[in-house]
């Protein structure tokens, strides 16, 4: 591994991979909607925050994090700031798992993740209805955390590869 | 209690506040400069305006880069899926073609009539130019579907201009930054486009369903009786915000347990858009030295035009009249025909019947005279004994026998 972090830019690379994703998924919206799979549709950024955050990632900038939310308000046509939001209160529920847990459990992590996304879809889906008149799916909201939750498990599964293999 | 609420306090506190060592800013900062941002989006000032089409333009333009891999992919995806059913749409789609070529000029004189009309009724016309528009984003949301062109105001597009895929209507733009737009299509939630069912000119709504099809509401009682499956729906107008005549889709009915629900099935795929035409009209009023004068007139210029309407209309009458007559006069001519052709071939017929009735009575004399002849005969011929008869074969001996034997002195 000494050779690897020898290699500076690699390295840098590697270990600013979670936010440079992050990033592109924004950019990108990878849906895999074009599949045209009847209501599938999940929300990687969210999983993405959550999972590095929760491990206090140190190249997981918060700053970084608000502006991936602008660029995806921009993108999907959303509200300036309401994806800044979202993330944001992803990155204060994380911190606060943290400070609580003594000894971390991923099925807790899990339900926890749930719990988090059920409550800032929410607030997403009043906000956007209440203040700016907004016709928007129920359902879509319902199916999209659904399938958000399901995968967490196999995303975290890949990232602590990586977290892994950044450590070594 | 006390200490596991002083935890509590703690923990909350310090997940707002404290940063690590990494950070730049707390998260209760980010928080507030979140609230601050969406308070500031909701705003129409015109800064905020610069700054939002500034930053779209940035993002418009990565994300398109970004999206490079992907549409790479989509487009292989697609373009797999079209070759499996290549033969099969080729044929449906040279019968259409087929079909559409013999519509074709019929529609275009309609156009045509319909685009003289329009002008009349509004006294201006409209002149449309078509911009070919890439799109640029395409990121089918769950919650919002909506496209981004590479058209913007620098081209002349404004808010509430029409976009299409062919002639189909695809949405409309409800945002336009300077080289970039975004149009939000008819099958978002938050589309409402009037319409017009045919053949039953029925009036309706088509909203969006956040799904490829969209909705017909707000139809009037006793109204939805009438529309039938494959109906065409196309934009009435009405509003102002589109064009009439603009195709949208079919109608399919669908029958819930409770209701009919009329689903439109839209003629462009939103899914595989590529590029759109952005309709840019330009309004020129019809008024030249004629029309100036008359405008002073106002009042006997109405009076005129309507005396123009009516006799345009006494015309059109007319001249339906005229053809019904023409049409008439043609079928008349044809029976005429009809008839003279049985008339002859019935004397014919006569003229037959006629020739075998005289043969039929030649006949009957000639009979009648053998028999005769057989039985007078011998009293008529002139012979060594009878010195009073006739020669045989002439009219007299004939005369003889038909009289059965009297010889005529």
């Amino acid at each position: 591994m000494t050779n690897f972090k020898s290699k500076g830019f690699y390295f840098k690379f590697y270990s600013f991979l979670p936010i440079i994703a992050l990033f592109i998924s924004v950019l990108n919206e990878f849906d895999l909607n074009y599949l045209e799979l009847k209501y599938f549709s999940f929300n990687f950024p969210f999983i993405l925050i959550f999972f590095f955050t929760l491990k206090d990632f140190k190249n997981f900038d918060y700053l970084l994090v608000f502006l991936a939310g602008l660029i995806n308000d921009t993108v999907v046509g959303l509200p300036l700031g309401i994806s800044s939001l979202s993330y944001i209160l992803i990155c204060i529920a994380t911190s606060y798992l943290r400070n609580i847990t003594i000894r971390p459990n991923p099925i807790k992590d899990w339900f926890y993740f749930l719990f988090i996304i059920s409550l800032i879809n929410s607030m997403n889906y009043s906000i956007l209805t209440l203040f700016f008149s907004y016709d928007l799916l129920l359902l879509s909201y319902l199916v999209n955390i659904f399938f958000t939750f399901i995968l967490y498990m196999f995303f975290a599964y890949l990232f602590k590869y990586y977290l892994k293999g950044l450590n070594d | 209690m006390p200490s596991s609420r002083d935890d509590f306090i703690i923990a909350i506190r310090s997940a707002f506040l404290k940063k690590s060592t990494q950070q730049k800013f707390s998260l209760l900062t980010l928080v507030f400069l979140s609230i601050f941002t969406i308070i500031l989006s909701s705003f129409d000032f015109k800064f905020i305006r610069y700054l939002k089409a500034g930053i779209s333009e940035a993002v418009y333009r990565s994300s398109f880069i970004v999206s490079i891999p992907e549409n790479f992919l989509k487009n292989t995806f697609f373009e797999i899926k079209e070759y499996s059913s290549f033969f099969q749409n080729y044929k449906i789609n040279k019968e259409e073609l087929n079909e559409l070529k013999s519509k074709n000029i019929s529609d275009q004189i309609t156009q045509y009539e319909n685009k003289e009309l329009k002008e009349l009724i509004n006294n201006y016309t409209l002149s449309s130019d078509k911009l070919l528009a890439k799109i640029i984003v395409d990121h089918d949301s769950p919650y919002l579907k909506s496209i981004i062109i590479n058209k913007g105001s620098k081209d002349n597009i404004k808010i509430g201009t029409n976009i299409y895929d062919r002639s189909y209507l695809v949405g409309r733009v409800v945002e336009v930054n300077y080289k970039t737009s975004r149009v939000l299509l008819l099958s978002d939630l938050n589309s409402n486009v009037p319409v017009t069912i045919a053949p039953q000119n029925i009036q309706a709504i088509i909203t969006g369903t956040g799904k490829n099809y969209g909705e017909i509401k707000y139809i009037k009682e006793g109204n939805a009786n009438l529309i039938l499956e494959d109906s065409i729906v196309y934009t009435s107008g009405t509003g102002a915000i589109f064009k009439s005549g603009i195709p949208i889709g079919r109608v399919d009915v669908a029958d819930t347990v409770s209701s009919k629900k009329f689903k439109v099935d839209f003629y462009s795929d939103f899914n595989q858009l590529k590029y759109v035409f952005a309709e840019l009209i330009t309004k020129a009023e019809i008024i030249n030295e004629d029309q100036q004068f008359e405008t002073d007139n106002s009042q006997i210029n109405n009076t005129v035009d309507t005396k123009l309407q009516i006799l345009e209309n006494e015309k059109k009458i007319i001249e339906q009249t005229n053809l019904k007559f023409k049409d008439e006069n043609e079928l008349l001519k044809i029976t005429i025909n009809n008839l003279n052709k049985q008339i002859a071939d019935f004397r014919n017929e006569v003229y037959d019947q006629k020739q075998i009735i005289a043969q039929y009575n030649i006949d009957l004399d000639e009979i009648e005279f053998l028999r005769l002849n057989l039985k007078f005969g011998h009293t008529c011929r002139k012979s060594f004994l009878n010195n009073g008869g006739y020669e045989v074969g002439t009219m007299e001996y004939k005369n003889c026998v038909m009289n059965k034997g009297q010889i005529n002195d």
